[in-house]
């Protein structure tokens, strides 16, 4: 079974983030990238069925340079191969064009099935799966918590929380699923893993290698434009609950949540 | 001499940031500081899955083979974390000291079970004074008829409430020079004449304990390499180990300063930030530039330990703990000043880092020894 993992590299959610002087962009000196961590869960999925059926995992990637420390740090994790799809006319691409480029790169593979996280943690669109299946012309599953592959490994059934209940939706192959917290707790790079992966296959592609007009992506070919980024508003000062008794203090925190915060 | 890291060791060190950060956060930390046996099996085994314990091991062992300045950069965060259990003791202490001095059958049985985590060791040297000079090495190991009889009481013994064998130094030669008639012991701690318990100490993140010998009976293949010729190899692993322990300060170090200056950032006094004080911003540029200096110390006596030839390496293992250890006293004594009333407080994580900072200086040589030991080295 080959499966193809997208991965994005986003800022470290400990990390501050600061808005540039644009006040359209952030600025990204000082920040520590890191892998989205729904992309974790899928490259821990893929190394799974890889385990369990064989075939080989891919790490496909869309970024500057950088990006190849993440890519490596799947690799160290167990996937085979990284692909990093690398061009300076991409910068400011938007989720379309992001897809657009990632399914030019995948179209050609051979896969089984797709991963890619439900949504990136930095600009939290979750768009790209979902349009990368539709290039791609697969069926496609969001916000899966639960993988089954049948044993025959020709589909798949995918678990969906909804409302408290759990959707089973079942495809063949291949397919895109789209992963959710709770789908696994992804592993940790062993050191024999970190010193194996700099010897395995890795890819740059540009633009041009993909066959793809530059004028169709980047911040010239955005669908979706940013007019401004704010900074959420500051959370208010907490407010101690004065009382005699814990049911004076009781009843004036019921007030407050009623009159106030207007809870219920 | 080149101390960068490089790809694989940053990559390392982001890992075992992650593990550091999701396996022993301070929730944990804290219980083992109250816990008696100081570790959980679970965090210990997910060590050895990612091949800690056998960084070190050669390859004909089951190990990975490789560099000291690999396993300091995963010590920096293990420190940073203040990551509780037998992990320093076993790697640093017994690992080596069978590498060292162990005979071939002796690596075979010992080295690859310690790569697999199926058994830890540790060092019993120090004795009632302390010292970390061999002419402190004075409990006596007794020759009788093809094996030796142990009697005194070796201090400070870290983890030897869990370990599975100890390496002992006992001295079966007294004579001019200190440093012979030192031998290596493999003890069983559960042998008959072997006593093993817990001493009250300061930081419960590492236990250290008394080991006290009565007529204990070590057969003849329990002597680790050659009797009376145990100081030598014993003096590597010191060094390492040294260099070892200075990247933990660095990592606790490094923790403290994030603390203090985070602190001081958001703490507001006369409707201002503390950091835009001056007696408080001086004292967290201080920290910082100590800890950068240390951090460079770290890695050039790691370095020396790989490639250095042996005088550069004592050289830089002694800087290295003169200099490593007090800065980290330093910065978590001054994260306590910057952090205020709040930095004397139980529920603060501070003073667990000043308590291990506290362990660590005297640890394996104080700086006052260390500074006398480069002297030596300098000065003749």
């Amino acid at each position: 079974m080959n499966v193809i993992v997208c991965l994005k590299q986003v800022p470290d959610t400990e990390t501050q983030i600061k808005i540039a002087p644009d006040g359209k962009s952030i600025v990204t000196d000082d920040i520590k990238w890191v892998m989205n961590p729904y992309d974790e869960y899928g490259v821990e999925e893929a190394l799974r069925l890889k385990e369990k059926f064989g075939g080989e995992v891919t790490v496909v990637s869309l970024g500057p340079k950088r990006v190849t420390e993440s890519i490596r740090t799947a690799l160290a994790m167990g996937a085979d191969k990284g692909i990093l799809i690398s061009d300076d006319a991409l910068e400011g691409s938007d989720s379309l064009a992001t897809a657009k480029a990632l399914a030019a790169a995948i179209k050609d593979l051979d896969y089984d099935l797709i991963f890619t996280g439900q949504r990136g943690v930095d600009d939290d669109m979750g768009v790209v799966g979902a349009s990368l299946a539709e290039f791609l012309d697969v069926p496609q599953f969001s916000v899966i918590v639960k993988v089954e592959v049948a044993e025959d490994g020709k589909s798949v059934k995918a678990h969906r929380p909804v409302e408290g209940q759990v959707l089973v939706v079942e495809s063949s192959l291949p397919a895109l699923i789209t992963t959710q917290k709770g789908l696994n707790e992804p592993r940790y790079a062993t050191l024999p893993g970190i010193m194996k992966a700099k010897k395995k296959p890795f890819e740059e592609k540009t633009l041009a290698d993909l066959g793809l007009d530059p004028a169709k992506v980047g911040e010239g070919g955005r669908k979706v434009k940013i007019l401004e980024l704010t900074p959420p508003p500051k959370r208010g000062e907490g407010k101690i609950i004065e009382g005699e008794t814990p049911q004076e203090k009781a009843a004036e925190l019921a007030k407050l949540l009623h009159e106030e915060a207007k809870v219920f | 001499m080149d101390i960068r890291l490089n790809e694989d060791q940053i990559e390392i060190a982001r890992q075992a940031r992650r593990f550091c950060e999701n396996e022993s956060p301070m929730e944990y930390v804290r219980a083992m500081f109250e816990d008696e046996r100081g570790f959980t099996d679970d965090v210990w085994r997910k060590m050895v899955d990612m091949g800690w314990t056998a960084l070190r091991i050669p390859e004909a062992y089951g190990g990975l083979d490789m560099d000291l300045m690999d396993l300091a950069v995963i010590l920096e965060e293990m420190g940073r974390a203040m990551v509780p259990g037998p992990f320093f003791s076993n790697v640093l202490l017994a690992a080596e000291a069978v590498m060292e001095a162990g005979t071939e059958p002796q690596k075979e049985r010992y080295l690859s079970r310690i790569a697999t985590g199926e058994t830890i060791g540790t060092l019993a040297l120090h004795e009632s004074d302390g010292g970390a000079d061999p002419g402190y090495v004075q409990m006596g190991a007794r020759p009788v008829g093809n094996g030796f009889v142990l009697n005194g009481t070796k201090l400070f013994v870290p983890d030897a409430h869990v370990a599975d064998f100890l390496v002992c130094a006992a001295r079966t030669e007294s004579g001019e020079d200190p440093a012979e008639g030192i031998t290596l012991f493999l003890v069983d701690p559960k042998a008959e004449g072997v006593s093993v318990s817990l001493l009250p100490t300061m930081d419960g993140t590492r236990k250290l304990c008394a080991v006290e010998f009565k007529d204990a009976d070590v057969s003849a293949d329990g002597v680790l390499g050659e009797p009376n010729k145990g100081w030598k190899p014993l003096s590597r692993v010191l060094r390492r180990a040294q260099v070892g322990l200075c990247a933990e300060c660095i990592g606790g170090a490094q923790r403290a300063m994030e603390i203090a200056t985070e602190y001081a950032k958001v703490r507001v006094q006369f409707d201002q930030p503390i950091g835009t004080f001056q007696a408080v911003k001086h004292r967290c540029a201080q920290i910082y530039v100590e800890v950068e200096s240390a951090r460079s110390i770290l890695y050039w006596a790691a370095w020396a330990q790989d490639h250095g030839d042996i005088e550069e390496a004592a050289l830089a293992a002694s800087v290295a703990k003169a200099y490593c250890s007090e800065v980290y006293r330093n910065a978590t004594a001054s994260a306590i000043q910057v952090l205020g009333g709040t930095g004397f407080s139980w529920e603060h994580d501070i003073h667990l880092y000043l308590k291990r900072a506290q362990a660590n200086e005297v640890a394996l040589g104080d700086p006052a020894y260390h500074r006398e030991q480069v002297a030596q080295l300098i000065a003749g």
